[in-house]
């Protein structure tokens, strides 16, 4: 189920939250458990309800190597669980993921002609298997404890951080899952979370998907672009996936709250970032987490010295690279990202850790630009479907001259925002309705930089949200949003 | 007031407001016919026949309709109106099937007594499957089918409805542009031609050999069982049935195509068995050499201008085009002869 869809909105919303809240008023906790295992399988499997069967199947898999850590202390035996367990969750996303990859880059190689069915991608398995990685690995270092299915399944299948983030540890969530008589329950909590959810809303439905129209035309038609389209279709790309993942944590964030659970922050103004290593602090934050912890430290991290800790930031930038998607596109923008951290770890001069802690200063502009200008090189290798059309594209963006394209991309943002006023301009001054769409195309990419420097959503809310203006103002961003739902899109990172 | 409310209910409040007020623009102005007729002296704009068609034939004024695929959008329904002196909607289908178009007349049955059913039909709907396609298909939306208001949240919140529709169907009222019998009319906005029309036609050097058309015989027979059953179960209603006249491209496609013979079946099966009611008068202009070889009066195979519509409707109850069980089996003859003679020699008048 999305979360941008009239019957999450307008049902689903309604029923799990009042179920959630009626049941937790029962003395026995487990119904309220059972309520919100069962209604996040419903979301899961909406569209798809094979799909719940491998999540139940990943879920016991995980489920039982707990079990069997739970007895035994032997080390060498925990180990052996574990390396089970995560081997079983790997060759599961292996298997799913990577499949068809593998066989195809055989077939390459090899020059066999080995054809097997394309293997359907589960939603969100690359959140739920790091996850529950994350819970064995913990559980074998005795840093986590065993606890009963419910609270294992309720804990993994949480729906609104399911299918895309945030990468919740078990040691952020469990606990609140205990504490279900203590869990805030204030209507001011509440709001804060609607209000949450409807700033992400509005980022995914208003923002992403309007510049999605334009990116989408542009990238499927990378031969006929010139230099400016190339780069505008590049740079609302950026955008794009920024107002939809970051949209999605935060609708996430605040369905969690509007629940009484806390999840933790995905983002953090991730466009503002001076440097790669800046970017990763405040992009997909539990990722990075993730991987720094499970991989990264593990291999040595900084602690082998300088030309090693190079080398371990770039298996794990690899390893990101290979998680976003089973196509080359991703490896290289890992090993570009990876790189380029290298490089700042080499250079470390130029290692700036947190831009909110330096004073502003014009050399930080001109790093944040050059750090904004390497993300939207970087990810229009991410968002292309091969490496020769992120070569082209590459080739468009500096050498592509100038055909008119742009205005004719622009065309594709003809939206109900805008059908009056395209359409006197048709009627009256049909010469000037690509100049028209071209303002309004400067006219989402100037609002979309005011969006990325400005507040973050939590900081608005708890600035403006409480004054009538604001709520009158989030008020009409849910109408706004939910009379945009005919057209429904799916969010980017459920594909990851 | 709201200076004491808590955020949490000035906001269900804004939402519940604007969620109303919406809800009262989109009933009242209503562009798809969906709750009403046009109120007061509002003009009714048809421009959009997916979305429209169920609206009007569930709740507009009418005695008769008039019925067809694309090729009826540009009759002017106001012609008839004048001269056999009833009320006709339009019910289009575009591609339409002889299945999907008696769904919809169902639907028009069930609200009353109909006068006069204008049939303009096609040869491709007499061979196309004889199941509906629309209670199962994307067009119209289910939501517009269904009578409850349950469903109608895509149309009743909705962005589209709200910002493009309805200040359409402002604009066209104002330009008296798709109001009274120009409903669905698309001819202003098209080119008609012989380049025009040559441009969707690509000869091929070589005909297939005779096409086997056993399912189409199949869908036939049960297309024209359907057919029978409606009008008897009508006798009061008068049925015309025009078969429009195609251009000499589509006649050369046919025979390139190894069609011809199927076409021939079908019309040797449907005009007898149309003649066997008395309730039911049919024209047939795809014989009309005038019109058929002369490639200016369309836009492509099919589509023809919206003056061979109006002539149409003027040779309605005149004995030129008719057919009766007398001249059947001669107006057939008529039209192979043509098909013969459009792919021996008209057709080299526009291609190599």
């Amino acid at each position: 189920m999305l979360f941008n869809s009239v019957v999450y909105i307008t049902i689903f919303q309604p029923v799990v939250i009042g179920g959630f809240y009626l049941l937790q008023r029962l003395k026995n906790p487990l119904w309220a458990k059972f309520f919100l295992f069962g209604m996040s399988l419903i979301f899961y499997g909406y569209y798809n309800v094979s799909y719940v069967g491998i999540l139940i199947a990943s879920l016991l898999l995980n489920y039982g190597c707990s079990m069997f850590l739970n007895k035994t202390d032997c080390r060498k035996r925990r180990r052996l669980i574990s390396a089970i367990g995560i081997l079983g969750n790997v060759g599961l996303l292996f298997y799913f993921k990577y499949f068809n990859f593998f066989i195809e880059n055989c077939n390459f190689l090899l020059h066999t002609h080995i054809s097997i069915e394309k293997i359907a991608l589960p939603l969100g398995i690359s959140f739920f298997t790091f996850q529950q990685i994350s819970y064995l690995v913990e559980r074998c270092r005795k840093n986590a404890a065993h606890r009963p299915f419910v609270d294992y399944a309720c804990f993994i299948t949480f729906f609104p951080q399911l299918i895309a983030g945030p990468i919740v540890m078990y040691d952020e969530w469990l606990p609140q899952l205990d504490d279900w008589r203590e869990r805030k329950k204030t209507a001011d909590d509440f709001y804060r979370g609607a209000a949450l959810f409807i700033l992400g809303l509005s980022k995914k439905v208003l923002f992403a998907d309007s510049l999605a129209v334009l990116v989408n035309q542009g990238f499927s038609h990378i031969s006929g672009l010139d230099a400016p389209s190339a780069w505008v279709a590049a740079i609302f790309y950026m955008m794009e996936l920024y107002f939809d993942f970051s949209g999605y944590c935060d609708m996430a964030r605040g369905i969690g709250r509007m629940m009484g659970f806390s999840l933790p922050i995905n983002f953090r103004s991730p466009l503002m970032a001076v440097s790669v290593r800046d970017f990763w602090r405040r992009w997909h934050i539990t990722l990075s987490r993730f991987l720094t912890q499970y991989i990264y430290i593990p291999l040595g991290g900084n602690r082998k010295g300088l030309y090693r800790q190079c080398l371990n930031i770039l298996i794990v930038f690899l390893v990101s690279g290979f998680w976003h998607g089973a196509n080359w596109t991703f490896v290289l923008w890992g090993l570009f990202h990876g790189v380029v951290m290298a490089g700042e770890t080499l250079f470390s001069r130029l290692k700036i850790s947190d831009a909110a802690a330096v004073k502003e200063t014009a050399f930080l502009k001109v790093r944040r630009l050059f750090t904004v200008f390497f993300l939207v090189l970087s990810f229009s290798i991410f968002r292309s479907d091969s490496l020769s059309d992120a070569a082209l594209l590459w080739k468009k963006m500096f050498a592509g001259g100038n055909n008119g394209m742009l205005l004719r991309l622009c065309d594709t943002l003809r939206f109900p925002e805008n059908y009056v006023l395209t359409g006197i301009a048709e009627r009256y001054f049909p010469q000037y309705v690509n100049v028209l769409l071209l303002f309004y195309m400067l006219f989402l990419m100037g609002c979309g930089i005011f969006l990325i420097r400005g507040m973050t959503a939590e900081q608005w809310i708890e600035k403006k949200g409480h004054r009538t203006l604001g709520v009158f103002l989030l008020a009409t961003l849910f109408v706004w949003c939910f009379i945009s739902l005919s057209q429904v899109s799916v969010f980017l990172y459920f594909n990851f | 007031m709201l200076k004491q409310k808590h955020p949490l209910g000035k906001l269900i409040f804004f939402i519940a407001l604007e969620l109303f007020v919406i809800f009262c623009v989109v009933w009242y102005f209503d562009p798809f016919y969906q709750y009403h007729a046009p109120l007061g002296d509002k003009k009714a704009v048809l421009y959009d026949r997916d979305n429209q068609v169920v609206g009007t034939v569930r709740n507009f004024s009418y005695d008769s309709v008039l019925m067809g695929s694309s090729v009826a959008e540009n009759f002017d329904s106001s012609y008839l109106d004048e001269r056999y002196g009833c009320l006709t909607i339009k019910v289009i289908k575009a591609s339409g099937s002889l299945a999907d178009l008696l769904y919809y007349l169902d639907m028009a049955h069930e609200k009353q007594e109909l006068k006069n059913v204008f049939w303009c039909l096609d040869m491709f709907a007499l061979e196309a499957s004889p199941k509906p396609t629309i209670p199962e298909g994307v067009s119209p939306p289910a939501y517009l089918r269904t009578e409850t208001l349950l469903d109608d949240i895509p149309y009743l919140y909705n962005k589209e409805i709200l910002l493009e529709k309805i200040p359409l169907q402002f604009t066209y009222a104002s330009l008296d542009k798709n109001t009274g019998g120009n409903a669905y009319n698309w001819a202003e906005e098209k080119e008609f031609g012989a380049s025009k029309a040559k441009q969707v036609y690509f000869k091929p050097e070589k005909a297939k050999s005779p096409q086997d058309f056993t399912e189409a015989k199949e869908n036939l027979e049960k297309n024209l069982a359907l057919l029978a059953q409606e009008i008897a179960a009508n006798p009061d209603t008068a049925y015309r049935f025009i078969l429009p006249p195609y251009s000499l491209l589509w006649w050369d496609a046919a025979y390139v195509n190894g069609e011809l013979d199927k076409n021939f079946y079908l019309l040797e099966q449907t005009l007898p068995a149309l003649l066997t009611f008395d309730n039911v008068e049919v024209y047939y202009f795809q014989s009309e050499k005038d019109i058929v070889c002369d490639l200016d009066n369309y836009m492509d195979m099919i589509h023809y201008s919206p003056e061979i519509n109006q002539y149409m409707f003027e040779q309605l109850g005149r004995e030129t085009y008719r057919v009766t069980k007398e001249n059947c089996a001669e107006k057939i003859a008529e039209m192979k002869m043509l098909a013969k003679e459009i792919t021996d020699s008209y057709i080299y008048e526009y291609y190599d």
